[in-house]
């Protein structure tokens, strides 16, 4: 090791500091995080196992490889909309119009593919430009007029349903074709068994290789570098976890395409929000705005992008939530979805008073909302008993949310 | 990593020339013929009551404000500073009295803030490795520069703004009341750190309601009174000379507090022999 006695790395000569070396120190910083109100990944980890207990303990089919596939292929379409939300969250704005954007553009795909016979891909096409161009619209309302995003997606709401029932017409649902390839890929197509165990691979190789290009390089400019057992053990925990997750499912169906997709895209967003300058912005302007400004950084930019990319989100995800039900009807986004949405960027961990979250948060968030709607649906609850409990669930992540950002406060940790 | 930059000016050149800068906000004339210059390796206090205009003439350095009238030399070349961002760039750095830190991002993060290493793939490496250079040369104490400003004491945060300001490599630095919420400790900390930046060939303005500090690290004080100059001192004047500028009168509540006491002082000496 290239560490000198006699000068000291860089970030090692306060003696005030206490650096977790060990495994049972990092151990103990792990646990000092989660008392001061960093709870990270830990809700979703108990509600995951909390949720696994209670309803495989109702109905044993709820453990089944063919019920958690059906349950990644709903976690898609609602995830991918979590993403987008995630995005205005970290800024501290919200966007309760995803819904109803999500509805409309399953509605567009619908009237432009089905009804008048465009190629499909004109009709997803169409779906995103619109939901970009509500999002700009959002922006400028926002940064032109001062309107809170909470109005302003409030309206939204509102207008989009309005526009979805517009264009559905009389009719009010179209059944999209079973054998095409769109359909197929929201019900159907899943990704080969090999395959899905390669892929499995990938999170492990990638933190190893980049953790030890991040060591060498922070050795050679003389700072201090995470110790190699515990990248090590941290990629073998997550690589078993992964594989064993890919041999559970392949024992049903296996992992669903549409199920990667949204992945992929999680794992684009995580790079861009936490390795781009524009990520280290948006959360900039979403921890002290005027700060961010004086800086130089252009703040209606930044608004405005995370508006296009949180409805152009949720208009993708509508794509897929057509695709899943091979339908685009009126009920289409309407109802939960919302809530959902923002739920499981909330229990994911993306604080809503903005400032903090990952693009995980909705990826882990989503599959315990989806967990809880699927349990609820297996044992056959009335809509009126999952309205309430899921209601109830919101509350909770958004108290866990409120309770924990106070302790960061208080153990200044902002 | 060197400290002294390339292009800083030798010292006692001189930095920054206003000549008869004049703002108005409609009828209100907040600044009124103001000629000032601050010299490489200078500290220039700016002092003055409330509403003497300190402000606005910082925000007029800083390009927040255009001037209504007069010229503004920087370097020796005539300059408009139409926008925050063209001061920046020219070479003025401002540290806000609210400091403009995220509480939420890390030391780092705040100091390259909006001047990111490779924006498609932060160099978080040599961030930090500049990180810890620029703070190891103003000897600041910053635990680890990997947590958030959120857990920094006041006078570590004024230290980082400081350290950001310096980031760009200006050669004008205002700092607007830099100890104005500190304490004693963290106060000498600021004053320090102020002579080293000064010692590296930076002109700077400093803009504080606090006699002692002004005297303390101050080459020259410009004193501002209801928009327009009221005189340049040096730190040894007294404070009579200075109060009565900043107030514009021989005979005002802080000479009369000042009587009263020392006759009280005398009479109860007087009493006791």
């Amino acid at each position: 090791m290239s560490q000198n006695p006699s000068q000291p790395m860089l970030d090692r000569s306060d003696e005030r500091v206490r650096h977790d070396d060990s495994l049972a120190a990092m151990a103990k910083g792990f646990i000092d995080r989660v008392r001061s109100g960093d709870l990270g990944m830990l809700p979703v980890a108990v509600g995951l196992v909390v949720i696994s207990i209670v309803f495989s303990a109702l109905n044993p089919v709820f453990l089944a490889p063919n019920n958690l596939v059906n349950l990644l292929f709903d976690c898609a379409t609602v995830g991918v909309i979590s993403l987008g939300i995630v995005c205005v969250l970290v800024l501290g704005e919200i966007d309760l119009s995803v819904g109803s954007m999500s509805g409309l553009s399953s509605a567009m795909v619908g009237v432009l593919w089905v009804n008048m016979g465009l190629p499909v891909a004109v009709g997803i096409l169409a779906a995103l430009v619109a939901g970009a161009a509500v999002g700009l619209l959002y922006a400028a309302l926002y940064n032109r007029l001062g309107m809170p995003s909470f109005v302003a997606t409030l309206a939204g709401l509102l207008a989009l349903l309005g526009l979805q029932l517009y264009i559905l017409g009389p009719t009010g649902s179209i059944n999209l074709p079973y054998a095409s390839v769109l359909v197929r890929f929201g019900q159907i197509l899943i990704m080969p068994d090999w395959l899905s165990y390669v892929l499995a691979l990938l999170p492990g190789l990638a933190m190893v290789g980049r953790g030890l290009r991040t060591r060498s390089q922070r050795l050679a400019a003389n700072l201090s570098a995470q110790p190699m057992r515990a990248l090590i053990l941290k990629a073998v925990v997550l690589t078993a976890v992964l594989e064993a997750a890919m041999f559970y499912l392949n024992l049903g169906r296996g992992l669903p395409w549409m199920f990667a997709l949204f992945v992929a895209l999680a794992v684009l967003l995580n790079y861009a929000l936490t390795r781009t300058q524009w990520g280290r912005s948006m959360f900039a302007v979403g921890g002290n705005k005027e700060a961010a400004r004086r800086s130089g950084i252009n703040v209606r930019r930044i608004y405005t992008s995370a508006f296009v990319l949180c409805s152009t989100l949720a208009a993708l995800g509508g794509v897929l939530s057509a695709a899943r039900l091979a339908s685009s009807s009126q009920q289409a986004g309407t109802g939960d979805v919302n809530l959902n949405a923002i739920a499981a960027a909330v229990i994911g961990g993306t604080s809503l008073f903005g400032g903090r979250g990952s693009a995980y948060s909705a990826l882990l968030g989503i599959i315990v909302i989806q967990a809880i709607s699927n349990g609820l649906t297996l044992l056959n609850l009335s809509s009126s008993l999952r309205y309430m409990i899921t209601g109830g669930v919101l509350a909770i992540a958004v108290i866990v949310d409120s309770l924990a950002r106070r302790s960061r406060v208080s153990h200044g940790r902002a | 990593m060197t400290a002294t930059l390339e292009n800083a000016p030798a010292k006692g050149e001189t930095v920054l020339r206003l000549r008869g800068v004049s703002k108005n906000f409609g009828a209100v004339s907040a600044l009124t013929d103001i000629e000032l210059e601050v010299k490489a390796g200078e500290v220039v206090a700016l002092v003055g009551d409330n509403g003497a205009g300190k402000s606005t003439l910082v925000k007029v350095l800083a390009g927040v404000h255009q001037p209504s009238a007069g010229t503004i030399e920087f370097c020796g070349r005539q300059v408009t500073l139409d926008s925050p961002a063209k001061a920046l760039d020219l070479g003025i750095a401002t540290v806000f009295q609210d400091l403009a830190l995220c509480e939420n991002l890390d030391v780092v993060a705040n100091l390259f803030l909006g001047h990111e290493l490779s924006p498609w793939a932060l160099d978080e490496v040599a961030m930090e490795v500049r990180a810890w250079t620029l703070l190891r040369e103003l000897a600041a104490r910053i635990p680890s520069v990997r947590e958030p400003i959120a857990s920094l004491s006041g006078g570590q945060r004024q230290t980082v703004a400081i350290a950001r300001s310096l980031l760009l490599d200006p050669r004008l630095i205002m700092l607007d009341e830099p100890t104005a919420a500190l304490g004693v400790a963290q106060t000498a900390e600021v004053l320090n750190l102020i002579e080293r930046v000064r010692d590296r060939g930076l002109g700077v303005i400093i803009i504080s309601h606090n006699m002692e500090d002004v005297r303390a690290v101050a080459d020259r004080i410009v004193v501002l009174r209801l928009g327009k100059n009221n005189g340049v001192f040096t730190p040894d004047s007294s404070n009579q000379e200075l109060v009565s500028a900043i107030t514009g009168a021989t005979d005002n509540s802080v000479s009369r507090r000042a009587e009263r006491k020392s006759g009280h002082a005398q009479e109860s000496h007087g009493g006791a022999a």
